[in-house]
Order: structure tokens, then C-alpha cells, then sequence
């Protein structure tokens, strides 16, 4: 890795390189099953800056000038510090442009997919979102149509109740999420789930409707379905919840936005 | 496709470019051991995972595409953010002078400490944009323990945090707790470090420019004709690209070792420990170390708790995750001696865990 022009090509090549590989997440759509849509102009940002700073290392064979405006030698732009003899290298290694290179070999290589039911195994599952929801979230879901209601709205509009599991049984619901199971779920019942993402996917919270519906052990877990029917007063296992009664499971493909916003 | 998940977390630690001239080779035999042992852990936890559900192959893939999307979410989040710091990084090493510094900030240890703690206000960073600045801020012969406690508050202490954390909370107790300790540890940290030499703290590489100051570009002769600003503005970009080069590579291992966390750490096994005035905040504690969450967002992801734990934890949490958290550790080493990284873990954990504690036994749970 050595050479001053090949360093400054490599940092400039690796620079762009990112922005290229954050603007195929951004023009595929994709960049949603990372980060809340909220993050997605600092993304665009990050693009026009990664390549404004990839530039500034400017073709090589051009003339750069120093501070007071002669010309200088590659090298020094390279070495610009290394006259005064001590240790602070900023020259890349082959690991470290190898480890640089990682994120964009696994993006590539790995076809992008929002997390689903694994991710689900290791995490805590909120049926219910006992009184902790945010109060202007509660008081926003409380004002929606019951039709235009998400999963995360719901359980926002049961945090706002005292007894939700009585206090809306008969009320109709539409809603969209995946199928997630696990011991606790009767042999007719699944869960339709989202996840809740605040800022990025390692922040991802789970928020769930537990759906009665005859056939449900039909449906594959991760499917992404849109449920519509009737709440009532139910339970999941011995602990009393709001259920969604179905009338229609209908698969549907995967969102444009895998992931509710809270 | 890659069936061993956690292999490239291994591998890269290796590759962490910890650039210590004599310390490398004593602690090669350290970071190997560790490397086998986190391989071994993590191997184990797929290998019962796998029995437990009985899933095979199909369990094990969908496992790693988890940990591809928590990956590439952390970084992909936190890039935009490191990247704004390296080049605040970078137009501070032409535009700013150590003289300006030297004017400006207080001699005083425990003055000089609590700037630090305030700086947050005035350079709205967060924890991946700090440590580039930080860095930078240092090369300027910025003292020890203002950077420390600027490292530490700036995730806090700055007006996008306050807001999201208004905004989950509202003005209340927690809102101020988390405001006011992460003040008071910040400026304790920063405090202890002015007890410390420089060369005791800081890498060798960002220590010989804290002393002559030689990674500036400012060594013309007084009176010599100032640059053409488009020249200096590209120096400074140049600047902040070596500066995202070289810590973008902490980011990635530190998002490598979050994401192996986050798929293979069940996280209700940790959630359901704990109740207890001391126990839950032990829980929370290490959920903000494991989690490496922004702090711009944390709040939110608190409030979810806060039905199931001790307020005393949720404000240790909040205070704690910001200062130090997977991510972070891995980018302090860009800066700071191990040595010095562990001081800077231990010393918030040790004080975060009292206040979680005290708040419960007398503020109530």
C-alpha cells in the first residue's frame, strides 16, 4: 500500500465508493429497512459531503498549492506530516481499506431484507404497552379513524385506556404487519407484528396485535399480511389482551416501509 | 454464503489498528486470547441457539441476515454523524490555532472541566461526531480533562438530545436527572484526568501533535501571505477524509460487535433479571452498553421501560449510554491508551450505577 498517488486514489476511490453504495440503499428503496425515514435527509447529506470530501483528494496528476499558494509535490499532501518525525500515520493499510470495504461487500452481498421473525427470538414482545407509550403519541392515535389505525396506534390507543381489552371490543380494525408465533400463541391465533424503529433497526422495538383466526396456522411465519376484523376481549395465554378477530387475512408483499415510526 | 456469523467480528478485531509501538507486541497474546474466546462464546451461543429451536441451517441463515441489517443500520446511521465531526475535525486543524484555545478556555482544572462539560452546547455532536472532534481538539494541545469531559457530556449536554428527551419525558424529573448527572460525571471524569500527564492518557500519535502542535498546517512565518481560502477549505477537507478514514474503521468493528451482540444476547433473558433497586439498574446499565443506540433517540427506547424498571435505572440508562457504549469504546481507542479507555468506562459506569442506586432508595422507584 504504498506509493502517494495510490493512497490518495484509494482514499478518494473508498470515500466515493461509501456515498455510491449509501445512494443505491437511498434510490433502491432499501434504505428503510435500516433507519427511520426522519434520518434519511442526513443520509442524503452524508452522500453530497462523502463526495465533496472524496473530491478534495482531487485528481491525481493535478496540482495542488500550498497555503501560500505555490504549488506542492504529492507527496507532501500525502506525507504532510511526517517531517517532524513522529508516528501519525495516515497512510491506509491493506486491512484497513479491506475492513472499510466490509460494509458495502456485505451490503452487496447480502440482498437487503427488513429484520422479521428472528430477530424477534432474542427480544422483548409488547402485546399491550402498559402505560409507558409517549403522551402525545397516545393522545395523536386516540384522534385517528379506527380504520387508518397501525398496530403501533393501537397499542398507543390501548396505553391511553384504563381496561382496553373491554373498552374496544366490538370495534372494526384493518391492519398490516408480518406473522410472528411462539409457545404462548393458541393453535388459531398469530401475532401481526411491526417493529417500532426510533433511529436505526438496533433500536428496533416490537409492537404486535394478537389476531384469532381459524386458519392461522396456515400462514408462515414473516408473511406479511393485512388483517382486518373485529377487536375483542381475548387472551394470550392466561394473560387478558385485546384480539383481533379476523374476517380476512389477505398476503400481502413486503412495504415500501417495513417499520413503524413512533 | 458465510454460515459462521460472528467469524468477521473476530477477524477485525485483529485488524483494530491500535498503533502502539511497544504495547502492540504485549498485547497481542491479550487480544488474540480474546479474539478465540469471543469466537468460542459466540460459536456456543449459535450452536445452542440451533439445538434449542431445532431449526437448522435455514434458522442460522435468517440469524446472519439479521445481523447484516442491525449492522449496516448502526453504520449507515452513523455515518452521515462521524462524517459531520470529521470535518468540523478537519476545518478546525486550518482554521482554528492552538492560541485560540490557550485564550479562551479556563486554566483551572475544575473550571476548565466543567467548559468541557458545556462545550456540548455550542458543538451539538454526537457520540460517533465527537470523537473525531475530540481528536482533532487534543492535536491542538486542547488539556486532557476538558476533551475528557467534553467527550463524555457532548452526547447529553446539547440542544437535539435535550429536546428528544423532553419530548419522551417531558420537564420532569427524569428529563432533569439525566441533564444534571451526566453533567456532574462528565465534569467528575475530566476532573480526575487533569491529575493525569498527557503522554499517560493519550496515543502516541495524537500526543506528539498535543505537544508541538505539528499537525496543524499553520506553520507559515508570522506575516507570510495567508492562503487562498478555497485552498485552505480543501487542506480542510483532505483533513476530515484521513479523519473519517481512520475512524470509520473503529466504527465498523464497533458496529460488527454491537450488531453479534444484539442477534445472539437474548435480551428478555436480561430483562426479565431484574427488579430491585440495585439489580434493575445493573440490567439497564448493561442493556445501554450492549445496545450502542444513538443518544439522540435513547429516550424513547427508555420510555418503553419505564413500566417494567426503576426510574433510578432508566436515568442511569440514560445517562450511561450516551458516555460509553459498544461503538464508543472501540472509537475511544482511536484516541486514548487502553489504559485510559478502561478509566473512561469504568469511571461513569461506577458513578451511573450509584446514582441509578440512590435515586431509587431516595428519590423512590
Amino acid at each position: 500500500m504504498q506509493g502517494p498517488r495510490f493512497q490518495l486514489a484509494l482514499k478518494a476511490l473508498l470515500l466515493l465508493g461509501l456515498a455510491l453504495f449509501l445512494y443505491t440503499r437511498l434510490a433502491g428503496g432499501t434504505l428503510f429497512f435500516y433507519i427511520n425515514e426522519r434520518f434519511a435527509a442526513y443520509t442524503m447529506l452524508a452522500i453530497v459531503g462523502l463526495i465533496l470530501v472524496g473530491v478534495s483528494y482531487r485528481p491525481l496528476g493535478r496540482k495542488q498549492t500550498t497555503l501560500d499558494g505555490s504549488p506542492v509535490a504529492i507527496d507532501d499532501i500525502v506525507d504532510h506530516n511526517h517531517d517532524q518525525g513522529h508516528g501519525h500515520d495516515h497512510a491506509l493499510t491493506l486491512s484497513g481499506a479491506l475492513l472499510i470495504l466490509l460494509p458495502m461487500v456485505l451490503g452487496v452481498l447480502v440482498p437487503p431484507q427488513p429484520l422479521g421473525a428472528a430477530a424477534l427470538a432474542n427480544r422483548e414482545v409488547n402485546v399491550t404497552m402498559q402505560g409507558s407509550a409517549l403522551p402525545a403519541a397516545v393522545r395523536a392515535a386516540a384522534d385517528k379513524n379506527a380504520v387508518d389505525k397501525n398496530v403501533l396506534d393501537w397499542l398507543n390507543t390501548f396505553a391511553g385506556t384504563p381496561d382496553p381489552v373491554r373498552t374496544f371490543a366490538g370495534q372494526p380494525a384493518t391492519v398490516v404487519g408480518f406473522v410472528f408465533r411462539d409457545a404462548r400463541f393458541a393453535e388459531n391465533q398469530f401475532m401481526v407484528t411491526r417493529f417500532v424503529v426510533s433511529c436505526c433497526v438496533a433500536d428496533a422495538n416490537v409492537a404486535g396485535m394478537v389476531v384469532r383466526w381459524p386458519a392461522a396456522a396456515t400462514l408462515p411465519a414473516d408473511q406479511w399480511v393485512t388483517v382486518s376484523g373485529v377487536l375483542e376481549a381475548g387472551a394470550l395465554g392466561d394473560q387478558p389482551v385485546p384480539v383481533l378477530a379476523a374476517q380476512r387475512v389477505e398476503p400481502v408483499d413486503v412495504p415500501q416501509h417495513p417499520y413503524l415510526y413512533p | 454464503m458465510t454460515v459462521e456469523q460472528p467469524q468477521p467480528v473476530a477477524k477485525t478485531q485483529v485488524d483494530v489498528p491500535l498503533v502502539d509501538g511497544a504495547a502492540a507486541q504485549r498485547g497481542q497474546l491479550l487480544r488474540w486470547s480474546l479474539t478465540a474466546g469471543l469466537m468460542l462464546l459466540a460459536a456456543g451461543a449459535i450452536f445452542y441457539d440451533t439445538f434449542a429451536s431445532g431449526a437448522g441451517l435455514p434458522y442460522l441463515l435468517q440469524r446472519f441476515q439479521t445481523f447484516v441489517t442491525i449492522f449496516l443500520g448502526i453504520f449507515i446511521e452513523a455515518v452521515p454523524f462521524l462524517l459531520a465531526g470529521s470535518v468540523v475535525s478537519g476545518l478546525i486543524a486550518v482554521f482554528v490555532d492552538e492560541a485560540m484555545l490557550d485564550r479562551y478556555l479556563p486554566k483551572q482544572p475544575l473550571l476548565g472541566a466543567m467548559a468541557g462539560g458545556g462545550m456540548g452546547l455550542l458543538f451539538p455532536v454526537c457520540e460517533c461526531g465527537v470523537v473525531p472532534v475530540v481528536r482533532r481538539l487534543y492535536e491542538k494541545g486542547l488539556p486532557v480533562s476538558i476533551g475528557a469531559a467534553f467527550l463524555l457530556a457532548a452526547p447529553v449536554i446539547n440542544p437535539i438530545v435535550i429536546l428528544s428527551t423532553y419530548s419522551a419525558f417531558g420537564w420532569g424529573p427524569v428529563l432533569w436527572g439525566r441533564l444534571f448527572f451526566s453533567f456532574v460525571i462528565a465534569v467528575t471524569v475530566g476532573f480526575l484526568f487533569s491529575r493525569a500527564q498527557p503522554e499517560e492518557v493519550l496515543l502516541p500519535a495524537v500526543n506528539a501533535c498535543h505537544h508541538d502542535a505539528c499537525c496543524t498546517v499553520h506553520d507559515r512565518a508570522p506575516g507570510a501571505p495567508k492562503a487562498l481560502l478555497p485552498a485552505r477549505f480543501t487542506q480542510a477537507f483532505n483533513f476530515a477524509g484521513d479523519d473519517f478514514l481512520d475512524m470509520v474503521r473503529y466504527l465498523i468493528v464497533g458496529c460488527m460487535i454491537a450488531a453479534s451482540m444484539q442477534t445472539l444476547l437474548p435480551q428478555s433473558a436480561l430483562l426479565a433479571v431484574g427488579q430491585g433497586p440495585v439489580i434493575s439498574v445493573l440490567v439497564m446499565l448493561g442493556l445501554a452498553f450492549l445496545l450502542s443506540i444513538c443518544s439522540t433517540v435513547d429516550a424513547f427506547l427508555a420510555l418503553a421501560f419505564t413500566s417494567t424498571f426503576t426510574t433510578g435505572s432508566i436515568v442511569s440508562f440514560l445517562v450511561f449510554g450516551p458516555m460509553v457504549d459498544i461503538k464508543s469504546t472501540i472509537m475511544f481507542l482511536g484516541v486514548f491508551k487502553r489504559r485510559a479507555v478502561g478509566y473512561l468506562i469504568l469511571l461513569p459506569l461506577l458513578l451511573s450505577l450509584l446514582v441509578g442506586i440512590w435515586w431509587n432508595l431516595n428519590l423512590g422507584m
